[in-house]
């Protein structure tokens, strides 16, 4: 025994415990949320129950099972939702998704197994996905197309009906969107143009002349637009869908307000797959709706992209920079000892009190000095003055910082001074040794401190929520109108989306699935940035690769 | 007994009375210097001319301040903080201690190869040139120009014509060294130090190296510091043998290690210590 200590072995075993304990965490965390996230996009079968009510009477529930648990009968009996058919100590129950929004209370409902008379997955059921009210189930009677009830084919008159009206509603929307929020846009830029004028004190007739013109000129295209959005939006109203729902009653769906329609029991494995990657698909791509609940995470993953980059764009220049001045040129004096030790504990200050410095600072005194220096017109309505996406990557460029210095600092150190000394013997200053030999060969350390300066900030969220997150943003932080950055907007952020649709939204059940979804897409998000940054990392350390003696 | 049997074959030898030097013969005057490491003096009170297109080299025991002294003659020393030095070195009858002389420009001058081979993680091409695209030289012609040369006057062009934009740190230990010789002329400096620039090589590449010095005193003033006094023997016209900070004696090579005046050399050469 007292040898096997001595080998050295239980040290071995002990560090590759370590190492297996962390790497299988990691490993759990991350099948956890992949598993319970990309379930969520397969279309499960629609299951047909045959109930009991507690009144004796039969009922019948259509809908997918989201979750089953096992309950203790006790208590069930105890609560008094429960009678004597039950055996044994637990009972399973389901969580049923209901859908049918408008027709029932609540569109999840639990069923105790005992109840169940009978369960199938009849073919025909179909589920609709809604743009409005979530998803519809039940069975297709007919198509009405032009006021004519179609029952042949009703299927395919259905998907067709469907695919008409998508796209209709889609040019709709582009035109909303593209054309006419340039007019929209434009007219703002107008009414500042008149005010700065007004402000000024040089607003003349002419130039109200000229401002009204142009003001008309756009009422006048706006119109155009107008009229066709209506024309759009009209013919998507064309078609409907009659439907069965579970009560028995036929229900009326109109076509324009339907984003999808499947069949999935009747959907072979590889229609269900494909259906699947269509679904990952509009998650990734499409705008979310319904208060977050439903719909995709486009803008979410932008905005989060969008600002890291930003950050980084900010956090490297000057990270370098400091770095480079604490190593090389400020002396190794108490206080350059000082001014190290603090840079480092920045990086252990709570990001909420970043957060707080950042509105404070960044929002309300250089956006409100910004404000009042260069968008007087605007004013009362802050222009940089309130949180937003450029106030967002600073203040997170000041919570990486120490990080970004630090790894600097250790790559400069790492130079070897013969390089150094090589450089200088050939008339070069320092200054022009550093450009030229010392921080490109320093990259690769740069690098690293960025991978983890990207890694921090992605998952940032409570410092954000004070300086330019949101719920809900309309419009990207990148669009066509001049001067196509706007770096002013609010952005939404997929750890914000995480907390906003998990904790703060109204339908819980219908949220969960959605949160690990989230989650598991940010993961992927930081992942990819960092394979990224890494992959220019080796390419860099391959091409500055230091002398090996 | 003298364990050193200097080949003096190869010498061109137009042997120099160091003492009554003329004007237009010397490169460098070093005088009345002194060299402090914070309290330790490293250098006392040196005084020599390095005479021109001659091959000068410094021996001595370890630590007794030949690369010290060295690395003065370009002012490296400037590097080290706790470095302070008093005395004069005059290049052009100017002292290049003077506060009015730019370093870079006095290291345009002086060209210096240390012990180590360094190159530049760049490619071969890209460290030749590495010197001139300081003085912001970067006519494509000028340059293709200047590198062919540099690398044929290091002996290094046939080896490496084929391959100038691959790295540099794909050469051989002995190739780098060129390269970093070929590097320090292709600015033409006056003055090339060599600071022991074969010790960290093999001695088929220290042979090469050592017909490169004998070749580069037509165009340079060539300083070197060696450990190994064959070699000091082999490729200089002048030595100077230094003990402990101070300069014992400095002689055309011949006479040094023939007939040493000083006792301390002849025990140095004779292998008594060092």
């Amino acid at each position: 025994m007292k040898l096997w200590f001595k080998s050295g072995s239980p040290w071995v075993w002990m560090t590759a415990g370590a190492v297996s304990i962390s790497l299988l965490s990691v490993i759990g965390l991350l099948m956890l949320i992949a598993s319970r996230g990309l379930s969520y996009f397969w279309p499960s079968s629609i299951h047909q129950f045959e109930i009991t009510t507690q009144s004796g009477a039969t009922k019948t529930i259509i809908g997918e099972i989201y979750e089953k648990e096992q309950v203790p009968t006790q208590q069930l009996i105890e609560s008094g939702v429960l009678f004597e058919q039950a055996q044994g100590e637990t009972v399973e129950r389901y969580l049923i998704k209901t859908g049918n929004r408008e027709y029932v209370d609540l569109d999840f409902q639990w069923l105790l197994t005992p109840y169940i008379k009978q369960q199938s997955t009849p073919s025909g059921l179909a589920v609709f996905e809604r743009s409005k009210n979530g998803n519809f189930y039940g069975y297709v009677e007919s198509v009405v197309q032009d006021g004519n009830v179609i029952t042949e084919n009703k299927q395919q008159v259905l998907l067709a009906a469907i695919e008409r009206a998508v796209e209709l509603n889609g040019k709709a929307l582009d035109l909303q969107n593209n054309e006419i929020g340039a007019i929209n846009y434009e007219l703002e830029r107008l009414r500042l143009k008149q005010r700065k004028h007004e402000l000024d004190g040089d607003l003349t007739d002419q130039i109200k002349l000229d401002l009204s013109e142009k003001r008309q000129a756009l009422q006048t295209e706006y119109l155009v637009y107008e009229k066709q959005l209506f024309e759009f939006r009209q013919l998507a109203k064309r078609d409907s869908v009659i439907v069965k729902d579970m009560r028995g009653e036929q229900v009326t769906l109109p076509v324009n307000y339907i984003l999808d329609v499947t069949f999935p029991n009747d959907m072979s494995f590889l229609a269900k797959l494909g259906q699947y990657g269509h679904q990952i698909g509009k998650f990734i791509m499409d705008d979310p709706r319904e208060a977050n609940t439903e719909g995709g995470v486009f803008p979410a993953i932008f905005g989060t992209v969008f600002m890291v980059m930003l950050m980084a764009v900010i956090v490297t220049p000057f990270g370098v920079i400091a770095a480079v001045y604490l190593h090389e040129y400020a002396g190794n004096g108490a206080i350059t000892k000082i001014i190290r030790i603090s840079v480092i504990n920045l990086a252990g200050v709570p990001s909420i009190v970043y957060g707080v410095f950042g509105l404070g600072f960044f929002v309300y005194m250089l956006g409100g000095s910004l404000d009042q220096l260069f968008y007087p017109e605007a004013l009362p309505g802050p222009t940089f003055g309130t949180p937003g996406v450029m106030w967002s990557a600073l203040t997170l460029a000041i919570l990486t910082l120490p990080v970004v210095i630090v790894s600097t600092e250790e790559g400069l150190s790492r130079i070897p001074g013969a390089l150094r000394q090589g450089s200088l013997a050939l008339g070069a200053t320092k200054a022009e040794t550093l450009w030229r030999i010392v921080i490109p060969m320093a990259s690769p350390a740069i690098m690293t401190g960025l991978i983890l300066a990207v890694a921090r900030a992605a998952g940032e969220v409570a410092p954000l929520m004070l300086v330019g997150v949101v719920k809900m943003a309309p419009t990207l932080p990148l669009d066509g109108n001049f001067p196509f950055v706007h770096l002013d907007r609010k952005f939404m952020h997929l750890g914000f989306h995480i907390y906003d649709v998990g904790f703060q939204s109204p339908n819980v059940e219908a949220a969960r699935p959605l949160v690990y979804a989230t989650s598991f897409l940010l993961v992927s998000v930081i992942v990819a940035l960092n394979i990224t940054a890494i992959g220019i990392r080796n390419h860099l350390r391959e091409k500055y690769k230091a002398l090996d003696h | 007994m003298i364990s050193v049997a200097p080949d003096m074959s190869n010498k061109t030898s137009s042997v120099i009375d160091l003492n009554n030097l003329q004007d237009q013969q010397i490169a460098l005057r070093i005088k009345n210097l002194n060299l402090f490491y914070s309290e330790k003096q490293a250098l006392e009170n040196i005084t020599m001319n390095i005479p021109k297109g001659q091959v000068t080299a410094f021996i001595g025991p370890s630590g007794c301040g030949k690369s010290t002294l060295l690395r003065c003659i370009n002012r490296m020393n400037d590097l080290v903080d706790t470095c302070k030095i008093d005395g004069q070195i005059l290049l052009h009858n100017q002292n290049i201690y003077d506060k009015s002389v730019d370093v870079a420009s006095l290291r345009r001058k002086v060209g210096m190869v240390f012990q180590r081979p360094n190159p530049f993680p760049k490619s071969i091409y890209e460290n030749v040139v590495y010197g001139l695209r300081l003085q912001g030289v970067n006519d494509r012609r000028v340059l293709d120009e200047v590198v062919e040369n540099a690398l044929k006057n290091a002996a290094l062009w046939n080896e490496v014509k084929d391959r100038l934009h691959d790295s540099a740190l794909g050469l051989s230990g002995g190739q780098q060294q060129r390269l970093v010789i070929a590097r320090a002329i292709a600015i033409e400096p006056e003055v090339l130090l060599l600071d022991e620039p074969t010790s960290a090589l093999d001695p088929i590449s220290t042979l090469t190296i050592e017909e490169l010095i004998t070749e580069l005193k037509d165009k340079y003033t060539v300083v070197i510091v060696t450990h190994n006094m064959q070699q000091a023997a082999r490729v200089s016209d002048q030595t100077a043998f230094m003990y402990m900070g101070q300069l014992i004696e400095h002689a055309d090579t011949n006479t040094l290690f023939t007939t040493p005046s000083k006792k301390k050399t002849e025990d140095y050469i004779t292998g008594r210590y060092g």
